[in-house]
Parts: structure tokens; sequence; C-alpha cells
């Protein structure tokens, strides 16, 4: 009996060895090709709800251009109540998306953030008025206007920084507190009223323009305002200690944010937000995404995702004015230009 | 603690030292907000209290009329004021109306239900009486259920302060343009926790000693009464 189990085992061991190989080959396989396996998780919270303004994260969802780079995304979208800073720091996201004044705010108050990209490089805020009710060729031309405003919002911060410079006091306008209500821009209340130039700009352009009304836009950065929106940024500790992953994920990113600027598949574009944004007709999208697209590429020499310096160090300058900060803040030490050529 | 635990910034958590210059720079203009508010809430109060007793006194009875009033209530009650707000802001701007008529809405509806629900409830040993006695009068019957259930009034008026409070600063906060409501959305917009912090440590105060004034006019009331 025993004779016989023992005779077993060169066989066993024959038939084991034979099966390693096998075994090897599966075991690489598994790891090399399950997706769940290699890739890294990564949560990405945006500044607002996932509309046009959000093209590049979308496109770059959907396109695999985070896959690519070993990595599996998760897009959160933003709102009022979120706030992409305080998610990085209290490790709720990996990375998000903030404007320039709430990253500055949130420098001044000891939170480890850092901007790897700037999305925008030029500020969708403008205000819409009608052309036949009151004309502006200049700042002074606001005197006397009653002019919405988002209390406590970088719309006021801007709007007073345009005031300083025409040179008007606070008494020689009207500061009116908008909602998200166009009513009182609609019945004459407001002259003129903050708008995002590539979602609510068009919509409201659009509508107005059907009712036979004429309409117009101030541009602050006609006027030498040049305040920062949507950035990409993480903490200072993910940066220190995955350098690589950071460089990932911005690779994945530009890669998303210049096929929805530069690609020729619009109508896949288009679709792609659409299943995020039902509510925008599909002709509207597409006027959307050209207006989106020549903010986050304004001429063919910025880069896509570039930060202004300058600008960024104009937004500090601002928002101390403004008393926003009560100190600087050195915000060039928090920009890392070197993700984006 | 949680914020020197974890190593959060001031920015997630504002530090004591934040909080209390944020105290000192901006509690005589949240103290002038809270006012603001509270006017608007006492008065919305003062109206849903007036129209709950006399809407309640209507649906006192187990008749279709009481059946109805107290079936449309619970429906009304039902509907998310966030929802209605916007609409009411739209139809009446942004004024004093539309807090008061939000304020007044949101304390209204429980404070009927439980209106009718004291008033509708018989007190049979001091209502036979008058009843046998032919002395009875709508009017009797009301004080009689209303004194009877003192404490219970009392109790559920001093609670709809909370909700009259809570209303006002909801509608200050979807789109009024004063109050302390909406005071706490710029600061939300500025990303300041600090001065959320310190104006909802002032609501608190002021509600408390608002609240803590009608239990004594409601005991006041009940002295007098049986004098």
């Amino acid at each position: 009996m025993v004779i016989g189990v023992c005779s077993l085992f060169p066989l066993l061991i024959d038939r084991l060895t034979r099966l390693i190989p096998i075994a090897v080959a599966l075991g690489i396989t598994f790891f090399v090709s399950d997706p769940a396996v290699a890739k890294e998780n990564i949560t990405y919270r945006l500044k607002w709800l996932i509309n046009m303004s959000t093209v590049g994260d979308i496109v770059a969802v959907h396109r695999g251009c985070f896959e690519e780079q070993g990595l599996t995304v998760t897009l959160k979208s933003g709102g009022p109540e979120r706030d992409a800073i305080r998610d990085l720091e209290l490790g709720h996201a990996d990375f998000g998306v903030a404007s320039g004044d709430q990253v500055i705010q949130a420098i001044s108050k000891g939170s480890p953030v850092v901007v790897i990209a700037q999305l925008f490089q030029k500020n969708p805020l403008q205000w819409v008025y009608f052309k036949n009710k009151i004309r502006i060729d200049g700042l002074t031309d606001l005197k006397n206007k009653t002019i919405g405003v988002t209390f406590g919002k970088n719309d006021e911060i801007i709007m007073r920084t345009l005031l300083v410079k025409s040179g008007l006091s606070d008494r020689q306008v009207r500061l009116y507190s908008v909602r998200l209500d166009y009513t009182p821009f609609y019945r004459g209340v407001a002259d003129l009223w903050p708008v995002y130039i590539n979602t609510q700009g068009v919509e409201i352009g659009h509508r107005l323009t059907a009712s036979g009304a004429s309409i117009a836009f101030l541009d602050p950065e006609s006027y030498g305002v040049f305040f920062v929106a949507n950035s990409v940024v993480t903490s200072k500790r993910l940066l220190e200690e995955h350098p690589e992953r950071v460089q990932r994920f911005i690779k994945g990113l530009i890669k998303g944010w210049t096929t929805a600027v530069e690609g020729t598949d619009s109508d896949r574009i288009v679709e792609d937000v659409r299943q995020y944004d039902r509510d925008t007709s599909r002709d509207l999208l597409f006027a959307q995404l050209d207006q989106t697209r020549a903010l986050v590429k304004p001429d063919e020499s910025f880069s896509i995702g570039r930060i202004n310096v300058p600008a960024w160090e104009q937004t500090e300058t601002i928002m101390l004015a403004n008393q926003q900060i009560d100190r600087p803040v050195n915000v060039g030490a928090h920009l890392r230009i070197e993700f984006v050529e | 603690m949680i914020k020197y635990v974890v190593n959060l910034s001031d920015y997630v958590i504002p530090s004591l030292g934040i909080l209390l210059k944020t105290f000192g720079e901006i509690s005589s203009t949240y103290a002038h907000d809270v006012f603001s508010t509270l006017c608007v809430a006492i008065i919305g109060q003062i109206f849903s209290i007036m129209l709950a007793f006399i809407v309640g006194i209507l649906g006192r009875k187990t008749t279709w009329l009481g059946s109805l009033i107290k079936v449309a209530a619970y429906n009304i009650q039902a509907y998310p004021i966030v929802a209605l707000a916007p609409i009411i802001f739209i139809l009446l701007g942004d004024g004093f109306l539309s807090r008061l008529l939000i304020a007044a809405m949101i304390c209204y509806f429980p404070l009927l239900l439980s209106v009718v629900g004291i008033l509708a409830e018989p007190i049979t040993e001091v209502e036979h009486f008058y009843q046998q006695t032919g002395r009875m009068r709508w009017q009797l019957e009301v004080k009689i259920r209303a004194f009877e259930n003192l404490p219970k009034l009392t109790t559920v008026i001093a609670g709809s302060a909370t909700l009259a409070m809570a209303g006002t600063i909801v509608a200050e906060f979807i789109a009024a343009n004063a109050g302390i409501g909406y005071s706490i959305r710029i600061a939300l917009y500025q990303s300041d926790l600090s001065k959320i912090l310190v104006a909802l440590f002032m609501i608190g105060i002021t509600l408390s000693i608002y609240q803590g004034a009608l239990e004594v006019a409601g005991r006041l009331v009940k002295n007098a009464w049986e004098q």
C-alpha cells in the first residue's frame, strides 16, 4: 500500500510540473489583461454640474484616455454646496476642478492645494444686455445702470474691479442681487445680467434672438480683467507621493480636452455630453461646444491646459484689493506648470 | 479635535482663533440680519397662528368640512417648500412679502393639524354640564378646549417658532436679498465656513431666547386665565 502511494509521487510531480507553465501563463494573463486589477481608481470632482463646460472631462472618460494611462476615473459632478478643494483634503477626491478665487481663498487658509492645469484660458463670465436699451462702448457707460451680480461669488469681484477701472463708485451704479431666475433681466429691472458665455449665454442668446431682441455681452477681459476660471487641482501630498500618477492623469485629461476642442467628430462629442445634459437641445449643445472651444483654446498659440501665471497673479491682486484675502498668498508657488507644455 | 487629529486646514474646518476673529468682525452685521429674519418669522408665525385657529375652529367638527380641512392640510404640507419657493419669488419678487409667505407656509400646516387635533377633542366632564343646561355655544366650546389644553397649545406654538424661523431662513437662502439666510448663502459662495458657523451660533441663541419668551408668555396667559 505504502509502496503504491509512493509510486504515485513521481507521476504527481510530473503532472504538476506540466501544469506550472499553464498556471504561470494564466496568472500573467489575469494580471495583465484584467483592468480591475491593473488600473488605479481615481475620483475627479468637478466644479459644477456636468454640462458642455466639462466636455473635455467627459470625452476623456468616454474615449478611454484615462484607461490608456492605467487609470479608472470616476467623474463626480459639483454644485454650489460641493467644493473640490475640501474633497481633496478630506480624501474624498484625488483631483478636482476649482476656480482661481476658490484656490487662492483655500491657500490663504492653509489648504495644501496645487494647480496642475488651467482648463479655461478665458473666463466664461460675461454680462448680457439689450443693445436696443443701453449702449456700452466703454466702462464709464456703466454709470447709473442696474447691474446684476451674485454677491459673494466671483462675478461680484470682477464687476467691482471693472468699476474701479472705470473710476465709478458704488453709488454711481446699482448692484442687483442675482439668483438663478432671469425674470428681473427680462423685465428690465436689471440692465446687465451675469452669464457664462458658453452655456447660459448661448441659451439666453438663442431665446432672446428668436424673440426678436438684440443683445450684446460685456466681456471683462476686453477691459483687461483676467480672472482665472476652471482649473485642475490636486493635493500637495498626492503630488509628492505619486507624481507619476498626477502625470498620467493630466496626460489623459489633456488628451480628452484636445479631442473635444480640436476633434472633428462634433456629433459624437455632443452625444457624449447629451448623456448627462438631456434638457439642452442638440442645436444648443453644438453652439455651446463652439463657445467652449473658444474659451479653452482662444488662439492657436495657446496649448490646452497651460497655466497662465500672470492671470493667476492678477487674480490674487484683485482678491487682495477686494479684501477677499487678508494677505498675499504668493499663488505662483502653488502653480505646477511642468505638467502641461 | 478632528481638525487637529486629521490635520485639516482652516479652509476645511476653521480654527477657534479664526472663529473668534470672524465673530468679532461680523457679529454686529449678522445680529442685524438675524433680527431681520426673526421679525419676518414672528410676523409669519402670528399670521399662521391666527389662520390655524380660524381654520381649526371650522375644522374641529367631525363633519365633511372638518374632514376636508384635515385632508387638505395633510396633502398641502407634503409639498416641498424648496420647490415652491422659487415660484413664489418669481410671482412676488424677492422682497419682504415672499419671505413672510414662505415662513407662514412652513409653520402653518403643522400648526393647523395640531390645533384641529386639540380643538376636536371634547372635554366631556366640563362640556356635559353646559350641553345639559343648553348654554353651550361654539365660542364656549372653543374656550373650554383651549383652556384645558393650554400647555399643549403653548408647546405647539413654541415649536412652530422653530419652523417659522427655519422657513424664513430657507426663503432667504433660496432667493431673498436680506436676512441671515441670505448672508449664509454669500458665505457659502465664499467658501467661508467660519462665517456660516457664526451665523448658526447666532440663530441658535436668538431662537432659544424667542422660544423661552413664548413659553413664559404661555405660562402668564395660563395664570391670568386661571385667576
